[in-house]
């Protein structure tokens, strides 16, 4: 069991690292806001919930701990719904106030 | 105390702070001050203080950030200041370089981390920590000094966010538009999936900003949490439909009405606590009234009841506020 | 175990420098409210981790459900006021 939720974290921190380099290095805003809404999502679900397995294995499965993991998966939950959703409203909002996208410059002879 | 944690985290909070000063457009300074206050909370956390962590959170992150977005939206843009003001900026300079070496050669001063004989924990709170449950029954002892050995401070605390709420109602409330009017034109804005997720999680916002007021006792939270968060839902709500509907919810009435209903509680309870025979604010006499519980059970009911209080009165000030800030007084579209 | 964690707590605030770069970077302000909300979400998790270190993880799950919900509102309230002020740059350049 702990070696499965050491795996979920490892996992959710190289999503993040990919989040980190790809806000940093995409050419255009509305690719940045894919990186920054859709992976790192899924990076903080992946860590939480092994977080949430490293913790039921730590306190020998007694009922506080399912306790403490059903207030894990509800912030899973509140993430899920909320994070996307801001990066939508963000990406909204650009595009009301007229961002440009990226064009790829074409190739001199 | 987690040391790398603290450590790196106190330096993004430097440069978060540079930053905020360096920026010239004042939402770029507003969004960076937001990531100050999340980190600030981060570094609570490592320090295991863990309530003033959630009202870092609640209101600095959360609430402030929305205040702040609300004044620039009805003001400026961009600071505007004379050109030349280099004497200005030398005599502030100069300001800022005594008072921080004084503030400086004072920390040498001060006891050293965690010193067994410093004054913080010899005196009172020794006594505290280790009476707090035998005589209040509750594990929680910031809630219980805040509310039961400390009840006075707690109330007058109640008051400060009445009152600011009272002052910024009456500085901005008008009912005819001002010639200068600086409000850009409102274009509405109906955003179906921002109202589905709102739809969603209102209502579970309050549901656990009323978990957070009721077991303050046993886990970080408490009276004052609790309250800005379901201040929090009710701009949510706000922001995420029609200024007019949020309205329809709760009116300047009835704003007014709780804001002041709150501090009646609190103070109420100590008035009861007069009449029979104790104290004001002596919670161990309630057990004459309330059934079937002996004086140390007395008061750690009696602090729930001003916990709720305190949660009422400050989740009308915030929303109340986010209502006359971001219409500019008038109550008729906002942000 | 503490160790780990304690390892995976500062990967991910290095891992924040670098989103913070962008911050400082961005040539509209837009790209700042974005970089600042992925910090937010991160710092759910390093409340987490922090209470993994401490053992204590019952205490710091309250936090961190309230921060998942402020940083939603914020992020949402500051999004919706670039509908109405379209001003992306000052005419006076962003950084001073």
């Amino acid at each position: 069991m702990i070696i499965l939720a050491i795996a979920l974290i490892v996992l959710g921190l190289f999503f993040f690292f990919g989040t980190s380099i790809g806000i940093l290095r995409l050419p255009d805003f509305y690719s940045r806001a894919h990186a920054a809404g859709k992976a790192d999502t899924l990076s903080t679900i992946l860590i939480i919930l092994g977080c949430a397995l490293f913790h039921l294995h730590q306190a020998h499965y007694d009922l506080a701990s399912f306790h403490v993991m059903a207030k894990l998966f509800v912030i899973i939950g509140f993430v899920f719904i909320g994070s996307p959703t801001a990066t939508h409203a963000i990406m909204d909002a650009a595009s009301a106030a007229g961002v440009e996208h990226w064009q790829k410059k074409k190739d001199k002879k | 105390m987690i040391f790398g944690l603290d450590a790196l985290s106190l330096v993004l909070i430097l440069i978060c702070a540079i930053l905020a000063l360096y920026i010239k457009d004042l939402m770029g300074s507003v969004i960076v001050f937001g990531a100050y206050s999340f980190l600030m909370c981060v570094v609570w956390t490592c320090n295991a203080a863990v309530d003033v962590a959630f009202t870092e959170a609640a209101v600095g992150a959360g609430v402030g950030t929305v205040f702040l977005v609300s004044t620039i939206y009805n003001t400026r843009r961009v600071d505007t200041y004379r050109k030349n003001r280099v004497l200005k900026q030398l005599f502030m300079f100069l300001v800022v370089c005594v008072v921080g070496s004084i503030l400086l050669k004072t920390i040498t001063d001060l006891p050293h981390w965690g010193d067994a004989q410093a004054p913080a924990n010899t005196h009172v709170s020794a006594y505290f920590l280790e009476n707090s449950i035998a005589d209040t029954h509750v594990p929680n002892v910031v809630t219980s000094v805040l509310a039961d050995y400390r009840g006075f401070d707690t109330m007058f605390e109640t008051c400060v966010v009445f009152v600011a709420f009272i002052a910024i109602f009456a500085l901005l409330r008008t009912r005819k538009i001002p010639a200068k009017d600086l409000t850009p034109p409102h274009t509405p804005v109906d955003s179906l999936i921002i109202k589905v997720a709102s739809h969603l999680m209102i209502p579970f916002m309050q549901l656990f900003a009323l978990y957070v007021v009721a077991h303050g006792h046993y886990s970080p939270g408490g009276g004052f949490q609790g309250g800005v968060i379901l201040g929090a839902s009710l701009i949510l709500l706000a922001i995420s439909y029609d200024f007019e509907r949020a309205l329809e919810y709760l009116n300047e009435k009835k704003i007014i009405l709780f804001v002041a209903l709150g501090v009646l509680i609190y103070a109420g309870i100590g008035v009861i606590c007069f009449f029979l025979g104790g104290n004001f604010l002596d919670y161990s006499v309630l057990s004459k009234i309330l059934p079937a519980t002996d004086t140390i059970m007395a008061r750690s009911h009696a602090m729930l009841g001003v916990e709720v209080g305190v949660a009422l009165t400050v989740m009308v000030s915030m929303y109340g506020i986010y209502l006359c800030l971001s219409s500019n007084g008038r109550m008729d579209k906002g942000i | 175990m503490i160790g780990f964690f304690s390892g995976v707590g500062i990967f991910l605030l290095l891992n924040i420098i670098l989103v913070f770069i962008r911050a400082l970077k961005g040539p509209t302000v837009i790209d700042r409210l974005l970089s600042i909300n992925v910090i937010g979400t991160k710092c759910i998790n390093l409340i987490i981790i922090a209470g993994i270190i401490f053992n204590r993880l019952d205490m710091f799950v309250d936090i961190a459900i309230g921060y998942g919900l402020l940083n939603y509102i914020a992020a949402v309230a500051t999004a919706k006021f670039y509908h109405h002020n379209k001003t992306l740059v000052p005419p006076s350049g962003d950084l001073s």
